[in-house]
């Protein structure tokens, strides 16, 4: 296993300014600004950097969506609103190297042309918050920040950085929802297109970008997008902070390249599992990507064309794992929960839909559905899926879909032949009186 | 032009239209609940989502804009598997209480229900339950179980009355509309959320539980609440005005209407104190009598005025037909020039959505059919000097009440000797007046009325009087107006013993030996039109549902 | 019952108004600093909150019913946040819950008689490399046992 660190660097103190300056701290930004910003662009692209909030998109063709020549002003967003279950990556750039993603956020700024950039932090993340503004603090205070980098840089670029707190909604990390917030507004996701880089932050041209994605700048330019490009895998190359969670001995966020086998995280990396246990289920990219089987891991490598293929995706590539004695039917309510309880409530299918789902999972868990609740729940989560304005709906409806398609046996433990309803459901279940579709025309 | 094909027709379309708009003019309804074509788009309810060839994903048709050569299908199977997805959705947490919801038979919900639904419910879980009669405003009810939240009131708010004064709160399902505590959704045109509410969500506290919506008929006219003139429904059942609805006049009012308009310009139609037959008052006494002998004494107590002893006061209230009859019947039996007529301005009362500060709805067109001072004629501040000082000694008033203006107008009113009134309501000129004519209100007749900026528009009856037939005048029928006999008790409504005002001048003219004789609203309009340049080559056909711009105000359209 | 913003609250205020192009964007900056100030979200602190912004009330309740973290009532002055998302849920979330919910006598969003102690069931917190976890006010306590928790709480003033 190579040893790169590109986002986390094993220095001690590199989240201070003094450390980061000594280590060669500033100076990709230094390097970035002597070139045109047309040329980041270009060394980003042939990097080969991919987003790391989940979509795994080009940065660098991202960024070259931001019109050229506007009158309007431009911005960045530093998408850090890390809410999706199983991943908490971004919190560890902002406590151990906060001044990477500073000079990452300088670096995009000038390759976009905002002038102004903010990090969206979820609110729950209080301590996290307070580090990366004292980092801010401090990089204004040196001048690598703010109308002083003019001055530091000898440039006529400057830009200014602030962030923006959350306050407890997951849909915020969808980036129209993203924008909206900062504006002061629910965090209801927009429709696209127009797209952000036409239509984002009060109407002007906007990109938006992970946290992680961002830190990566930084070395991509101080080392060259041919370095970059040949660590990992081609199609999808750099490394990764992989979040693993659940049934291992050693949880917790590491960074290595793309394209390691999944086993050899799970079992090398972080420790295996506890008292050897079989695996029933890895969700290998946050909650809201399909789940694996046990069975399914076998050569599996984390990089977004790999898990394609093998029926799931990288999302943010916060791996799940869970033994053979969980509780599928409990877990995939209490992650139903959770896209219920923060569904905006914006567009109908997943506003209802996933309230559905899980009120029959927890009729299911009450002992009270039979086998056709199943067939059911995935024919609504079909219905939700791709029906939607935002991806908040697929990601409701993948896990209860591919959770029922992939452990249908177990499921069908829970189910009973037939049951008793309420008085209250047969008012309106009208079974026998099915109109095919389209014919009922007036 | 570009054109692009929905479900395998080619259709023109404008550059900048989305799909939605380009398929609504050549006539194609694609189904939708959020969209508003005066609204900002917002995407949400999802049930416009159609098929675009090359495209792998459905896409909403309200925010999709129209491209040269774009395939859509809005029939297909996977689009109608969306739609029926979103019908089934929009369902599941719906009360089934249609039958007593005031939005049953124009819900959209239940329409695209019986056009696009399943015909079976798989849903087998409790129901959510929200709020229920909440008064969002004095005039505005809120059920938030029925509320489907596509956020047109909350767009509507913000957009167009301008007055953010609802939100959306919580999320999720869990999601409902609010004004903010204490605060009261009042806004000068809040019943329009009705209106566009796609559901029962939102009802009108004035008209909820009044009727069925198939139990009433539907008339085009205009609100005469002031000089906008809005296009509206008038909605009548048992011959009663139970609504006003606005009807779309890009050109007027777009889609929408004033509460003030809506909820006070039709109670004195249905009110109790409709002047029901002529009223003659000899020695105090006031005796009811049929129309005829009301223009008979009429004609008996008027004719010995000369042109210096008479004045007449056209209105802006009435029709053009009603103020030309007016006028040439004063100019032609006493060659009279004291006419003119009373202003209602109120410069504080208007805002530049669709208020006006004039509050008669007819201000220009009184003017431009001759009630206006004749030659060294008196105005109407002078017409009252005049009578206080005995010079004036018969005023001829139509529908208007001149004693409610002051006490001055109304002391004057005391000294003249004859005072003839024609009015749609008891009110404090008619109790001064020596004779009184019963006046059709505008529901009850045909006309025209000219508003603020020129625009000619045709009113028409939509409440029958004894002199009328529904359906041999051609009057819009409910379904009760259709199969009703006399004997049910729906179709026994009042009738009141009234003429339009043009009909009652004209009758007088007769009994003076004048040569004014109409027969019907047109006959007045088509000598109005002969004798009027301004009115020039028009015709009721030609005016039509939506009004005609007339070339002689365009000026003032542009300084407008 | 009136409330103002302290005069270092009304600058704390301003200087997040300097972040953004308009008033609007600075409503949940200054939801915050009313949380902070107050403990809670009332009708008076919203309109207080537009008055200071020169907003419509109605955005302030727009966002401030949106955002979960704003309290719309007197929480403890320990609000003790347990998450028993998948992570947590795995590693014993739902028995730390529990016995949090047991040792208060409340349940979900519950408040003890003296205001000491509120507890709230959330959704993840990011922390679910070190599950099972809990939040108290704005500090994260992680890999936690019963024991753990017991000992925490114990320390609670």
């Amino acid at each position: 296993m190579e040893n790169i660190r590109i986002v986390l660097p094993e220095i001690e103190n590199i989240h201070e300014i003094e450390t980061y300056i000594s280590n060669g701290g500033f100076k990709a930004a230094k390097k970035a600004f002597s070139q045109t910003p047309g040329e980041i662009i270009d060394q980003v692209k042939k990097s080969g950097l991919r987003g790391r909030g989940g979509a795994a998109f080009s940065a660098g063709l991202k960024w070259s969506f931001m019109p050229k020549s506007t009158d309007k002003p431009k911005y960045l967003c530093v998408n850090g609103d890390e809410s999706e279950p199983g991943s908490f990556k971004d919190r560890e750039v902002f406590e151990k190297n906060p001044h990477q993603l500073i000079e990452g956020t300088l670096i995009t700024c000038y390759a976009i042309g905002a002038k102004t950039a903010y990090i969206y932090i979820r609110g729950e993340y209080h301590k996290w918050i307070k580090l990366m503004q004292k980092a801010l603090d401090d990089a204004y205070a040196k001048g690598f920040v703010g109308e002083k980098m003019k001055e530091t840089f000898g440039t006529d670029f400057y830009c200014d950085i602030y962030i923006h707190k959350g306050a407890g909604a997951y849909i915020c990390g969808e980036e129209s929802s993203l924008m909206n917030s900062i504006e002061g507004k629910r965090g209801y996701p927009r429709v696209k297109p127009p797209f952000p880089a036409q239509n984002g932050l009060w109407g002007n041209p906007t990109t938006i970008n992970n946290v992680e994605t961002i830190a990566n700048v930084p070395k991509i330019i101080e080392n060259g997008w041919e370095w970059y490009a040949n660590i990992g895998v081609q199609k999808h190359p750099g490394t990764i902070l992989y979040g693993i969670s659940g049934h291992v001995n050693k949880p917790g966020v590491y960074e290595l390249p793309t394209g390691i086998l999944l086993t050899e995280l799970i079992f090398d990396v972080a420790g295996g599992v506890p008292g050897n246990k079989k695996i029933k289920m890895v969700i290998p990219g946050g909650s809201s990507m399909p789940p694996l089987r046990g069975d399914q891991l076998e050569g599996v490598r984390m990089d977004a064309e790999s898990l394609k293929e093998a029926g799931s995706a990288i999302g943010t590539a916060g791996v799940m794992v869970m033994d053979e004695d969980t509780d599928i039917l409990k877990v995939l309510a209490r992650i139903t929960k959770f896209y219920y309880h923060e569904s905006c409530g914006q567009c109908t299918p997943c506003r209802e839909g996933t309230g559905w789902m899980l009120k029959t999972l927890n009729r299911m868990i009450e002992g009270n559905a039979t086998s056709r609740d199943l067939d059911l729940l995935i024919e609504v989560a079909n219905n939700i899926e791709g029906n939607t304005i935002c991806a908040l709906g697929d990601a409701a409806a993948w896990p209860v879909k591919f959770t029922i398609q992939r452990f249908r046996d177990e499921l069908e433990q829970y189910v009973k032949p037939e049951v008793e309803l309420p008085i209250y459901n047969k008012v309106h279940s009208m079974r026998e009186t099915t109109v095919p579709l389209g014919v009922n025309k007036r | 032009m570009p054109k692009l094909t929905i479900n395998g027709r080619e259709i023109d379309f404008k550059q900048g239209q989305t799909v939605i708009e380009a398929a609504k003019d050549n006539g194609i309804e694609i189904p939708h609940y959020c969209w508003h074509p005066s609204l900002s788009v917002s995407g949400n309810c999802r049930v416009c989502l159609v098929e675009l060839e090359k495209m792998p994903k459905l896409v909403i048709a309200c925010s999709t804009l129209a491209a040269e050569g774009m395939v859509v299908h809005t029939q297909s199977e996977k689009t109608l598997q969306a739609r029926n997805a979103v019908m089934e959705f929009l369902l599941i947490n719906h009360p089934l209480d249609c039958p007593i919801c005031d939005e049953a038979g124009e819900c959209k919900l239940q329409e695209y229900a019986f056009d696009h639904g399943y015909g079976e419910s798989r849903f087998d879980e409790m129901k959510n339950r929200k709020e229920k009669r909440v008064a969002l405003g004095p005039r505005i009810m809120f059920d938030g179980d029925r509320c489907i939240s596509c956020s047109r009131c909350i767009r509507f708010s913000d957009e167009i009355a301008k007055a953010t004064q609802l939100t959306f709160v919580q999320r999720g399902d869990r999601v409902t509309i609010k004004t903010f505590p204490g605060e009261e959704f009042d806004n000068p045109y809040t019943l329009n959320t009705v209106d566009i509410c796609p559901v029962g969500a939102l009802t009108s506290r004035d008209f909820r539980f009044k009727a069925r919506v198939w139990d009433m008929s539907e008339t085009k006219t205009i609100c005469p609440g002031c000089s906008r003139g809005c296009n509206i429904e008038m909605w009548v059942r048992n011959n009663e005005i139970l609504r006003l609805t606005p009807r779309e006049n890009l050109e007027v009012n777009e889609y929408w209407m004033c509460d003030w308009g809506r909820l006070n310009t039709f109670k004195f139609v249905n009110a109790r104190n409709r002047i029901d037959g002529a009223l003659i008052r000899e020695n105090e006494v006031i005796t009811k009598v049929s129309v005829e002998e009301g223009i008979s004494k009429t004609a008996q107590a008027i004719q010995k005025y000369k042109a210096s002893q008479i004045a007449f006061l056209g209105s802006a209230f009435a029709t053009c037909e009603d103020n030309f009859s007016l006028a040439k019947f004063a100019k032609e039996s006493f060659s009279a020039n004291n006419i003119d007529f009373i202003r209602y301005v109120d410069e504080t009362n208007q805002d530049d959505i669709l208020i006006k500060p004039d509050k008669t709805p007819n201000t220009l067109g009184a003017k431009s059919t001759g009630i206006k001072p004749g030659n060294s004629g008196l105005n109407i501040h002078e017409i009252f000097s005049e009578i206080k000082k005995g010079n004036i000694k018969a005023l001829f008033v139509m529908e208007d009440n001149p004693a409610a203006i002051s006490d001055d107008y109304k002391n004057a009113l005391k000294k003249l000797e004859l005072l003839i009134v024609l009015s749609v309501n008891e009110n404090e000129t008619t109790e001064l007046a020596d004779i009184v004519l019963p006046a059709a209100a505008y529901a009850e007749k045909n006309g025209t009325f000219i508003n603020f900026e020129g625009r000619l528009q045709r009113i028409r009856p939509a409440v029958v009087t004894q002199n009328m037939e529904r359906s041999l005048d051609g009057m819009s029928m409910s379904r009760l107006d259709k199969f009703g006999t006399k004997y049910d008790s729906w179709a026994s409504g009042h009738r009141v013993d009234a003429q339009p005002s043009w009909k009652l001048i004209s009758m007088l003219s007769q009994k003076l030996g004048g040569k004014i004789n109409y027969q019907t609203a047109e006959d007045v309009f088509d000598d109005l039109v002969k004798s009027n340049k301004e009115f020039s080559g028009l015709d009721y056909d030609i005016i039509g549902e939506k009004g005609t711009q007339l070339d002689s105000f365009i000026k003032v359209k542009e300084t407008v | 019952m009136s409330f103002k913003f302290t005069e270092e609250n009304l600058n704390r205020i301003q200087e997040s108004r300097k972040k953004y192009p308009t008033a609007l964007a600075a409503v949940m900056d200054t939801l915050w600093i009313a949380q902070d100030q107050n403990g809670y979200i009332t009708n008076e602190v919203m309109e207080e909150i537009a008055s200071v912004l020169g907003i419509d009330k109605v955005l302030v309740l727009s966002a401030a019913t949106f955002y979960t973290m704003y309290h719309k009532k007197p929480m403890g002055k320990h609000h003790i946040q347990v998450c028993t998302n998948v992570s947590c849920m795995l590693r014993g979330g739902y028995e730390i819950w529990k016995q949090i919910k047991e040792k208060y006598g409340i349940d979900n969003l519950g408040v003890t008689d003296d205001g000491q102690i509120s507890i709230e069931e959330v959704e993840c917190m990011g922390a679910c490399g070190y599950a099972p976890m809990i939040a108290i006010n704005e500090d994260y306590y992680e890999d936690l046992t019963k024991e753990k928790v017991e000992e925490i709480l114990g320390t609670l003033k």
